[in-house]
């Protein structure tokens, strides 16, 4: 598939023939998806679906077992710096001795490249950043003081420091008062609306249907993808939700173990 | 010996010396062992790195030489790599369990070297164990017509190195340690950083190794880190804190032990013990004294407000005043001196700032009474305790969030009348 489409410009993030396995175990299965942007397009699916593992395979950070993923149609590694990325907010250890600041500076630092330190336009950005996500007051304040929300949004403001075309969100709602989380989307949505692609693993259905422009249903393997109103539909959802495969599962698990499925 | 401290003789400030400067590089590379909780990892490194360093003795190296540097971070290296392998391949092995058993192993084969091979090595369980720093400054060479003791170059040298590899890679270093899986999404080359650390552990090990020995360099590496961490919270001032207690305990462990007769590798560790056991002690925010003095403010604080709300409510049940215990009597000479209340004949009496205090302590007690009424379903008697405590926690904006939700009902769940929000203090009282 040619990753043009139309408009040069316009972003796209396209998964072909995607399979991963964690310690020799499928988790996700023949992923195809093409994800255009601008749009704010989430990842919605049960618990270990595999939705988060569909943002790292992406990003090369578990290894593919088979297929690839393209960005502008090309490879991840041409268009780092054009690709943000926001890790569950648990991944990291929010007692590391940092400030507000020092972690949305963080966002420019592959812009900088080695041996740069973040100077005067760095801070501006990232100060401008901060305002963006209401934290403007909080620059000095050490990470581990804040609230889980605030802390979602101190990673919401590094993305949007690195100044990228796509983002990728690792449930940035997790944990996230109802305030945070009506903040964080309000600025997905300005994202979307300045030609970003936003894509955003989540696990609420009930907002998903209000933000995103499309979705795609993930089981350990893509259920149905499209525009939201067309894929949310309640036999796709009984898809999604009736539990997984039992074939994949079993299968799964002898692949695991080297053995054969009963 | 004398026991001025002007009439020491010069090679005890060699020996001082030497000591800060094998502590500096240390506490450096420390900082980001500890900032990245891996601590235990320096601990392991510190044990693993010994059979290294005995077969590049036996090899011809000399202790602190640079073969046995090589010696120590191959060895470094080479059982991190088996940790990491049999952890990964997930032999029902954790990497805790990997690492613990890995770890002794080497050292234990290090001892063992180091006991064959004693008749030919000028290696010996002792200088394993304590190092001798005492001796250092008399294994000098010469610069530039001066003799220096070889452990204050390679210590110097080793903190030059670390200290400029450290600027060079500071800002990926702490994105590496912070959250590795954005840096690797930045292409980052995380595990390549975490070589780096590896090996500047090893090397500083080796540094640390000849001064202390090989179980107390574990002490400099970490205690100065964990110390400044407590005190400091943004990690180049983490890094250079650490470094100033590193350097001050290596002084100041010397010049006790050698006041007290006594080994110096020893006397330093349990220096950086107590620095350790003083931040955690004074630490501004998490620290023991902190936490102390903040649960001693906030009972006069509740103490306060409780004799207040009690005296606006004896009020208003008629009374007009408050029982009087001895207890009471601090506590209300406090707010006398605030203005919030004045003696009477009678007894104590609110004066009007006091009353809005009061009000603003009731009106939240009920706010919340009226609150919890509405949105939990509670019976009558489960309401007050918990707000007793409550009120003295709720600010303007949670107040008024309350007082949305409950529809400015005029009364609680008692029956009893809410007051109504009384303006903002002006000035001190809080």
């Amino acid at each position: 598939m040619d990753g043009a489409g139309g408009d040069a410009m316009a972003p796209v993030v396209e998964f072909h023939d995607v399979t991963v396995a964690y310690a020799g175990r499928p988790v996700l299965w023949h992923v195809d998806l093409v994800i255009r942007g601008p749009a704010l397009y989430g990842i919605v699916g049960p618990n270990g679906a595999g939705k988060s593992t569909l943002l790292k395979a992406a990003l090369g950070l578990v290894p593919l077992a088979g297929g690839r993923v393209t960005f502008d149609g090309g490879a991840l590694a041409d268009s780092r710096a054009r690709v943000g990325y926001v890790p569950q907010r648990e991944t990291v250890d929010w007692g590391f001795p940092v400030n507000v600041m020092d972690v949305v500076l963080m966002g420019t630092y592959g812009r900088l490249g080695w041996f740069r330190r973040p100077g005067r336009r760095e801070r501006d950005v990232a100060g401008e950043c901060l305002r963006r996500v209401g934290l403007a007051d909080l620059a000095g304040r050490q990470i581990g003081r804040l609230s889980g929300g605030q802390q979602q949004r101190v990673f919401l403001a590094r993305a949007l420091a690195q100044e990228a075309v796509i983002y990728l969100l690792d449930e940035p709602m997790a944990g996230v008062d109802a305030g945070s989380q009506e903040l964080i989307f309000g600025v997905l949505d300005s994202l979307r609306a300045a030609g970003r692609l936003v894509i955003v693993v989540h696990h609420d259905l009930r907002s998903a249907a209000g933000w995103f422009d499309g979705v795609a249903l993930v089981d350990m393997r893509v259920v149905a993808a499209g525009p939201t109103a067309a894929v949310l539909t309640a036999e796709n959802l009984r898809r999604t939700y009736a539990g997984q495969p039992a074939v994949l599962e079993e299968l799964a698990r002898a692949v695991a173990a080297g053995g054969r499925t009963p | 010996m004398s026991p001025s401290v002007t009439g020491i003789e010069s090679f005890h400030l060699w020996n001082i010396a030497t000591a800060m400067a094998v502590a500096a590089p240390c506490a450096l590379v420390g900082t980001l062992l500890v900032a990245r909780r891996l601590s235990l990892l320096g601990d392991a490194i510190a044990h693993a790195v010994l059979p290294g360093i005995v077969i590049a003795v036996l090899a011809g190296g000399r202790p602190g030489g640079w073969l046995t540097m090589i010696g120590a971070v191959a060895a470094a290296i080479v059982t991190a790599s088996i940790a990491t392998a049999v952890a990964s391949n997930s032999v029902g092995v954790g990497e805790d369990a990997a690492t613990g058993v890995g770890f002794t192993t080497m050292f234990a084969l290090g001892v063992i070297l180091v006991s064959v091979a004693a008749s030919r090595v000028d290696l010996d369980t002792a200088c394993v164990l304590y190092g001798e720093l005492e001796l250092s400054a008399f294994d000098t060479v010469p610069v530039a017509g001066l003799e220096i003791p070889r452990g204050f170059i390679t210590g110097c040298l080793l903190f030059a190195g670390v200290g400029l590899a450290l600027c060079l890679s500071w800002k990926e270093q702490v994105l590496a340690a912070f959250d590795p899986a954005a840096a690797r999404a930045l292409g980052l080359p995380v595990a390549g950083l975490s070589v780096a650390l590896l090996v500047g552990t090893a090397l500083t090990t080796v540094a640390g190794f000849d001064a202390v020995g090989g179980v107390l360099v574990v002490t400099m590496l970490v205690a100065p880190a964990a110390a400044a961490e407590l005190l400091v919270s943004r990690l180049h001032h983490v890094a250079a804190v650490a470094v100033a207690i590193g350097m001050a305990a290596g002084a100041i462990g010397y010049l006790a032990a050698w006041r007290l007769d006594t080994g110096a590798a020893g006397m330093i560790a349990v220096v950086l013990g107590a620095v350790y056991a003083v931040a955690a002690l004074v630490a501004p925010e998490h620290g023991i004294l902190a936490r102390a003095l903040g649960a001693v403010a906030l009972r006069w604080r509740v103490a306060r407000e409780d004799f207040l709300a009690a005296a606006w409510r004896a009020a208003e049940g008629g009374t007009a005043t408050v029982p009087r215990g001895w207890a009471a009597w601090p506590v209300a000479r406090w707010l006398a001196a605030e203005g919030a209340v004045g003696w009477t004949p009678t007894g104590w009496r609110l004066t009007p700032t006091g009353r809005a205090r009061a009000e603003t302590i009731v009106r939240s007690h009920r706010l919340w009474e009226a609150w919890l009424g509405r949105n939990v379903d509670l019976p009558l008697d489960h309401l007050h305790p918990p707000a007793e405590w409550v009120e003295h926690h709720i600010g303007s904006a949670v107040r008024a969030i309350l007082a949305a939700e409950v529809g400015d009902s005029v009364a609680d769940p008692h029956g009893r009348s809410i007051p109504p929000e009384s303006p903002p203090p002006a000035g001190r009282a809080r």
